[in-house]
This record gives C-alpha cells, structure tokens and sequence, in this order.
C-alpha cells in the first residue's frame, strides 16, 4: 500500500497473493472450456479479498474490512454462482471459440504484464517503493489481460469474464496505490458490476432464444 | 432547493415505476409525457437558479449545479419532452405494423424514464467516479431500449454497445483513480484527497504533471467511447439504427452530451494543471479524425438511421474540435454546436422513424418520392436537413462558423482547410440523399398509402425546427450570457 509502512511479512504475503493473482488470469487465457474460465475468477477475487483483509487489518482502515468482504460476497461468491447457474441452465457444453490460439494468447498475456510493469514503472516509482510497483503492475496487467479476453474469445460469457477481470485490476490497483480511496466509490463500483452483468447476463439470454448459441461469431450484421 | 432537485428526480422514477406496475397504454403514454414536460420546466427553473444563485450545491456538496450542468441538463430535458411526445405517435404504429407485444410496450416505458432519470442526474453529481457509474447506467437502461424490438440485428447492436461502452468505462474509471493518485502521493505538501471535479479544479495546480498527463488520455479514450469520438465509435451506428426513432434521438442528441460534460470537467482540470495546449492538442487530433470518419460513413451509406448516426458522430468530432481550439470563439461555438445539434437531432431521427414505419424499410434506395407520399414529414425533414449541416439561417451555421473563425484566429491555416472541405463533403452527401429520399421519382409500388401520419408525428419535429431557425436570426442576450459564463468556466 502506498504511503504505508508494513512488517516484512506483510510485503512477502503481497508478493505471493499477487504472483497468484497473475497466473489466475494465465489460467483464464489457457483453457478452453467455460467453467475453467469462471473458476479462474472465483479463484483471483478470492485472492483479491485475502490481500485486501490483510492489508485492511495491518493498517487499520475500517473501510477496507467492508470493502474486502463486500468483495468476497459479490466477485468471489455471487458472480461466480450465477454464472455457473446460468451454465448449467442452459447446459453449455460448448468449447470457447478462440480467436487466437493458447500459444499465443499466452504470448501475449506475457507481453502485456511486462508492457504494464514498463508503464507502472514510469509512472510511479519516482515516489513508490518496489513492491507496490510490483503489485500495481499486475494489477495493470489484469486490466490489459481483461482487454485481450474480449478481443480473442468469442462467447458472451468470456465477454463478461473480461470486462470483469479488468474491474479486478482497476480494484486491486485502487487497494495498492490509494487504499484511502473514499469508500462510496467502491461501493458503486460493486454494484455497478452486479447491474451490468446482470444485464449482459439477460441479454445474453436473448442471444440464446433468437440465435441458439452463446458465441458472438455470428454477430456480423451490422456493418457499415 | 433540496427538495425541488429531489422531486425533479423523482418524478422520472415515478413515472417509470408506475407505467410499469400499472399495465395501462394510455396511462403509461401520458404519465410519461407529463413527467417528460415536468422535467423540462424543471430543467429551466435550475437554469434560473443557477444563473441568479451562481452554483447551486448541496447535500454537502454532493450536488453541484453550475451553469455548464444547467445547460446540460436543459439540453436532457429538451429531447426527452420532444422524444416522449413522438413515443406516443411511434410505439402506436409499432404496436400495428410490427406485432410488437404488450410486454415489451411496457418495458420500453419503464426503461425509457430511467434512463432519462439516469441522464438528469448525470451532470449533477460531484463525484467524478460516480458520474461514471452514472453513466454506466445510463449504457445499461439503453441497451435494453436498443432491445425494445426483439430481433438478431437489435441485440447484435445492444451486445456490442454494453460490451464496448462498459469496457471504455472501465478506461475512465482507471483514469479517475490515477487522478486520485495525482493528489495523494506520499511526501506532497499539499494532498488533494477528494474526487469532486469542484474540489479537482481549485487544487489543481498541486497535482502530480507526469500522472495527469497520462490519466487525461485514459478519460479521452473512456468516455470518448460513450461521446462516439473515433476509432472507438463502433457501437454508435449500430445502436442508433436498431433502436426505435425515439431512443436514436435521445441517445445521439442528449447522451452523448452528457459523456461529452465529463470530458470538459476534466478538460478544465488538466488545462489548469499542465497549462491548456495539452488537452487541446488531444482534442483538436481527436476531433478532426471524428469529422473524417463521421463524414465517411456518411458518404458510403445505404441506410436512413444509420446515415444520421454517422452525422451524430461527425458533430461531436466538430464539438471536440471546437473545444479543442479553444479561446471564446471556439469554446462558445462548440456549446451552441451541442445546442443545435440537440434540437436538430431528434427531427431527423424522428423523420426517418414517419419513413420506416410507411416503407417499412430504411434502404435509401428503397424510399423515393416521400414529397408526393407525405408532404408534411417531407417538408419538415429537409428544412431540418438543412438545419443540421450548417445551412445559413440556423444555430448550428454560426456554430461551425464561430468555430472555423477560431482555427482562423489560431493560425491554424491547415485544419481550417481541413475542416471545411470536410464540412462541404458532409453537405453536399447528405444533401444528396435526403434529396433523393424527398423528391426522387415515385416509386410504383401501390401499398403506400398515401398521406401523413397523426398530429403527434409531426408536431415534435415542427418545435425543435422553429427554435433553431428563430435562433438562427436572433440570439437572446440571457442564452449569450449563459453560454459565455459556461466557456469562461471551461476555459479558466
């Protein structure tokens, strides 16, 4: 945390919450198949909240306790079950369309984490100590990673993955680089990101009944 | 003043609420124009107060209406008074040609006042990352009216506007944190801990350059996706076309202003901080290469609704460029701009909704002779036509040319030249096709009735018409002022 004084366990704690954060989003750009991919993220907000607690416990800040577990109950617990439910509602079996392979969507992830340690690094480390470099670069990171989701994949649902896993990033940076962000403002972006994939949920619902598919390949209409 | 602002909000809500609960046609039709008008009036009665009062602020400063959010919100009022009179003429003809269901009749009302609500509030609040998620609803009350009619094409256009606009948001909102962290870096003297733009813009000097600078691109390219500035356009046609006539129109005559509101709040904070040739310089680039795309689209185009969309497109690059050039001259005719863009706006969506529910097409092709077919709807929408690109007697000729007289003024020799040979190629396609809509030889085809639809079908385009040809002869002295108290609120 920026402008914070921590004990060493804190720092070595941070660094692997944050390493395992990273490899969570690898594991979304690797598989293939949709419940991997929703895991993944139950699996990263988890880790979001643990850091977020520890942070909030050793510094004392009340907001952050809220903050983590409103955290924990919407990212790690409620998205992940409806998403989940939503799956087996419908009984998707079907694989994630890639547009580009896992190979290469790995090469990619790799290049953008160190594209966002580059940009972390001209940015704040005139006046940050490394390691919230470290964990603000990955949090950047996530934010890009979210990006190349949406742009490779083909499927509603790693749409919605996408635009989440780039709120984690945004979320993870904000605790990092300005833990005294005022609270209200995470507490619309929570429920922010309830509205909206609710909404992208329904909407994907409708894609279902007109088009009998989740995949987006055959959103090619419109154009012009 | 605390409770007017609270009924002013509420009545939307009210409206929506009880169209919905109360399954009743008529009732929802009239409910929601009366709000519509309510608002409206309310609208005029902040622009008052905030002209007397100066800055309205309240809640502990969790409000703040100035008069550039006046405006704004007159601006949202406007259009939603003139869409919600052309719903009750619009959704009928949809409930005959189109088989479109009661549920889906009503679930437009419902989501029609929140989102106007959703607008209202937007320029109100302080907060700049709340004004984000505000706008962030506003994407997501409109992507289900994108969806009013159930089709592949609409939720094609509604998937892709939430996906694009939710992730440019997100943009924006990892700017508004960096420019949270510009504040608060450890060891500063002077920590500016507050994300209230009034907060922002007193303390902006003491915020960290290299941090502003970046953050600034990140809230360009993030809510330039909602304002439709280009490469991040895409969804903009799209949503326009696919959507009924009544949400074309407030999506591109008031929502993208409202977008367009965060990005000037921010605009101010910058200029303050690293001097004003930096935002400009973002916004003169962005501009001119909206005007370009915009003006293609134009030029290529087959479609009715997707030809205005691209006009849209073309006058928010025109806005941007005249907030880019900066000085009184291109600040003040980048506001008029908005100002005869809004009103211009909703009389060609609204025309174009009269074609397609006649030729049940919007095929440019496909639609000739509408002179000879509906003479008032014709009549109506190629004086707006002319309107709309900047013919000499309306609002929106001394806009482009307050603007063009700035980038003179500037010395900038190379984007004047740029502009109006990108001006006069607008001008002459749309004139062309809207000419070839109007009074291309009649086609054979003998379902079209002829004749024009009802009084409420053409009476929203005939207001919108009058305002910005008065406007054009006479400008009052009370909406000079107000526009040139908001360009020095901008500009200092």
């Amino acid at each position: 945390m920026l402008g914070y004084v921590m004990p060493l366990y804190i720092y070595v704690l941070e660094d692997i919450i944050v390493a395992l954060v990273l490899l969570s989003s690898f594991v979304m750009l690797s598989s293939r198949w949709i419940s991997f991919y929703i895991h993944a993220y139950g699996f990263q907000s988890f880790l979001i909240f643990i850091l977020t607690l520890v942070l909030g416990i050793e510094s004392q800040n009340i907001d952050l306790y809220l903050v983590a577990f409103l955290t924990l109950f919407v990212r790690s617990i409620a998205v992940p079950y409806i998403l989940l439910r939503m799956i087996k509602k419908f009984n998707i079996k079907e694989e994630v369309g890639l547009g580009i392979k896992i190979p290469l969507s790995i090469i990619s992830g790799l290049l953008l984490t160190v594209f966002a340690y580059f940009l972390t690094y001209r940015l704040i480390s005139p006046f940050s100590p490394k390691i919230v470099i470290n964990a603000s670069s990955i949090a950047l990171s996530l934010v890009f990673i979210g990006f190349f989701m949406i742009i490779s994949r083909f499927t509603t649902i790693t749409h919605i993955l996408g635009i989440l896993v780039i709120e984690n990033g945004i979320f993870l940076l904000s605790v990092v680089i300005v833990p005294t962000l005022p609270i209200i403002v995470e507490l619309v972006v929570l429920f922010d990101i309830l509205v909206t994939v609710t909404a992208m949920l329904i909407l994907s619902m409708f894609m279902k009944v007109q088009t009998g598919s989740f995949s987006t390949t055959m959103l090619n209409r419109l154009v012009g | 003043m605390k409770i007017f602002i609270i009924t002013f909000l509420i009545i939307p809500l009210f409206a929506s609420l009880s169209s919905f609960i109360i399954k009743n046609k008529r009732f929802a039709e009239y409910i929601s124009l009366l709000s519509s008008f309510l608002s409206l009036f309310g609208a005029f009665i902040i622009l008052y107060f905030s002209i007397s009062l100066k800055t309205i602020s309240i809640f502990n400063s969790a409000i703040v209406i100035d008069k550039f959010s006046a405006y704004i919100i007159l601006l949202v009022g406007i259009v939603y008074f003139l869409s919600l009179m052309y719903s009750i003429s619009y959704m009928r003809l949809a409930m005959e040609d189109e088989q479109l269901t009661d549920k889906e009749f009503n679930r437009y009302y419902l989501f029609l006042n929140l989102f106007a609500l959703t607008m209202l509030i937007a320029p109100m609040i302080n907060n700049m990352a709340i004004y984000l998620i505000d706008i962030e609803l506003t994407t997501i009350a409109s992507a289900f009216l994108v969806i009013a009619e159930v089709t592949e094409k609409s939720i094609e256009a509604a998937w892709k506007y939430i996906l694009i606009v939710s992730s440019g948001i997100s943009l924006a909102l990892l700017g508004t944190i960096l420019f949270y962290l510009s504040g608060n870096i450890p060891g500063s003297a002077n920590a500016v801990s507050s994300l209230d733009w009034t907060t922002l813009r007193l303390n902006a000097v003491y915020l960290n350059k290299d941090i502003v600078r970046f953050a600034f691109v990140l809230i360009v390219i993030g809510l330039g996706t909602k304002v439709g500035l280009s490469p991040m356009h895409t969804w903009l046609p799209d949503a326009h076309s696919e959507a009924p006539s009544p949400i074309s129109s407030m999506l591109s005559a008031s929502l993208l202003n409202t977008a367009m509101y965060g990005i000037m709040r921010y605009f101010n904070i910058t200029g303050k901080n690293l001097g004003f040739n930096y935002p400009q310089t973002i916004m003169v680039i962005i501009g001119l290469f909206t005007i370009f795309t915009g003006v293609m689209g134009i030029i290529n185009q087959k479609s009715t609704k997707r030809l205005f969309a691209y006009s849209s497109i073309e006058h928010m690059g025109i806005i941007s460029l005249g907030f880019g050039l900066g000085g009184v001259f291109g600040t003040f005719g980048a506001l008029l701009q908005m100002f005869g863009h809004s009103l211009a706006k909703p009389i060609m969506f609204f025309g174009s909704g009269n074609l397609l529910h006649k030729y049940k097409t919007k095929d440019i092709k496909k639609i000739k002779g509408v002179f000879y077919i509906m003479p008032k709807t014709a009549f109506l929408f190629s004086i707006g036509v002319l309107a709309l690109i900047g013919a000499p007697p309306s609002v929106t000729f001394i806009s482009e040319f307050l603007i063009i007289l700035q980038s003179l003024k500037n010395g900038y020799y190379i984007i004047t030249i740029i502009l109006i040979s990108l001006l006069i190629a607008a001008f002459v396609s749309l004139l062309a096709k809207v000419g070839s809509i109007v009074f291309g030889k009649e086609g054979n085809d003998l379902n079209i009735q002829k004749g024009d639809f009802g009084f409420l079908s053409y009476l929203p385009m005939v207001l919108p018409l009058a305002v910005l040809i008065i406007l054009g002869f006479y400008i009052p002295e009370n909406l000079y002022n107000l526009l040139t108290g908001i360009t020095h609120i901008i500009i200092k």
